[in-house]
């Protein structure tokens, strides 16, 4: 059974076009299953643990980034799951802006994405977690006095630039490389115009006492904050196009 | 054997780069290759190449199979397989090598000590020693 989060901002008219077309799409495919509304909801992680617990295959996120991170903490919590019950699958419909996940998961549009749900090619991915909060893509922060512990060194970075963490490439033209199977986090840190750094870790703590770090694009936190990862904790569906092997 | 191309080849693929901006202090382990740019204090080790930028400056002693070493290093040097020291560099601290070239203008300080040979010849040089040639 396929469960349908709408993000809040879907209710705008501008959207109405759009989410119609998924709607009569998704019919076609015969991929129609229950819509939840994170607008009208206060408790979002019991709701959607509640259609898990019913059996609920497959969780798909109708939003952006932002839809994502409000449901990866309630897919990937083990306790929900019965003791034969199959992990829940994440899907993707991208809407709107911000959605450079689906980006990495080779989801280009929301019609497409109704073509690759019924594909149904999963992936099973790390996800990163700074302090409390789950990320897929990446968590960025201003270098100028940023420093990071890791295991038994510590670095300083005295220098203008940016950090980023990354655990799934969302952009295509980056330089490197990051593979979001082999259990570590990539740090990349631009610098000046030219000056590139890269390293990666299990587990880190990141501090900048005058910058916060950005989230996926959407939750700030402050520093200290620790990240890590957890490997091959999440199941979704994505595209031929995905970034990553 | 020094020749800019052939060691920077191994470098192309470094799972590690520290750049200018950037210090490192404490014990600084890797599997891959490694190019420091930056400062670093405490200890440098991996499995496979380091590479020491001419601008960088490293308080430490360095273990790895090859070595390239352009820059400022206080502490010892090994390189179980290779070691090329640039024309920039200056070493303040013994260096063990399995084979070694040397470009005219580097400095080292300290004593040079082939791994191969360690137990049957047992040579040292020591004291400092300017590099005026390249070898090999």
């Amino acid at each position: 059974m396929h469960v349908y989060i709408y993000d809040d901002y879907l209710n705008k008219s501008k959207y109405n076009k759009i989410v119609n077309r998924v709607e009569i799409r998704l019919t076609d495919l015969g991929l129609n299953g229950k819509i939840i509304r994170l607008s009208g909801i206060k408790n979002i992680k019991g709701s959607i643990q509640g259609e898990i617990k019913l059996g609920a295959k497959t969780i798909v996120a109708v939003g952006n980034n932002q839809t994502v991170n409000k449901i990866i903490g309630a897919i990937i919590d083990t306790d929900v799951y019965g003791d034969f019950q199959k992990k829940t699958i994440l899907g993707l419909i991208p809407i709107g802006e911000d959605n450079s996940i689906a980006t990495s998961f080779g989801i280009k549009e929301a019609e497409e994405a109704c073509n690759i749900l019924l594909a149904r090619r999963v992936e099973k991915i790390d996800i990163g977690l700074a302090g409390n909060h789950h990320f897929l893509n990446q968590a960025t922060i201003s270098a100028l006095n940023t420093s990071l512990e890791i295991d038994d060194f510590s670095l300083e970075i005295k220098a203008r630039g940016e950090v980023k963490i990354v655990n799934l490439l969302s952009d295509p033209r980056e330089a490197f490389k990051s593979n979001p199977h082999d259990g570590r986090l990539d740090i990349f840190i631009r610098a000046k115009r030219n000056e590139e750094s890269f390293l990666s870790a299990k587990k880190f703590k990141i501090i900048n006492p005058q910058a916060q770090l950005l989230v996926d694009g959407v939750i700030n936190l402050n520093t200290p904050i620790e990240l890590s990862v957890l490997k091959d904790k999440l199941n979704v569906i994505v595209g031929k196009e995905r970034l990553f092997e | 054997m020094f020749s800019k191309g052939n060691n920077l080849e191994k470098f192309k693929d470094a799972e590690t780069v520290i750049g200018a901006s950037i210090k490192v202090k404490g014990n600084f382990q890797g599997q891959g290759s490694i190019i420091i740019q930056g400062a670093l204090e405490g200890s440098l080790k991996t499995d496979a190449n380091i590479l020491i930028g001419d601008r960088a400056r490293v308080v430490a002693n360095i273990e790895s199979k090859d070595a390239v070493i352009n820059g400022e290093v206080r502490g010892n040097v090994k390189a179980k397989n290779y070691l090329a020291v640039g024309g920039t560099a200056k070493i303040f601290g013994d260096v063990q090598y399995g084979e070694i070239s040397i470009a005219k203008g580097a400095s080292v300080n300290g004593q040079l000590l082939m791994l191969a040979e360690e137990h049957k010849r047992g040579e040292k040089v020591k004291g400092e020693e300017t590099a005026t040639e390249t070898s090999k």
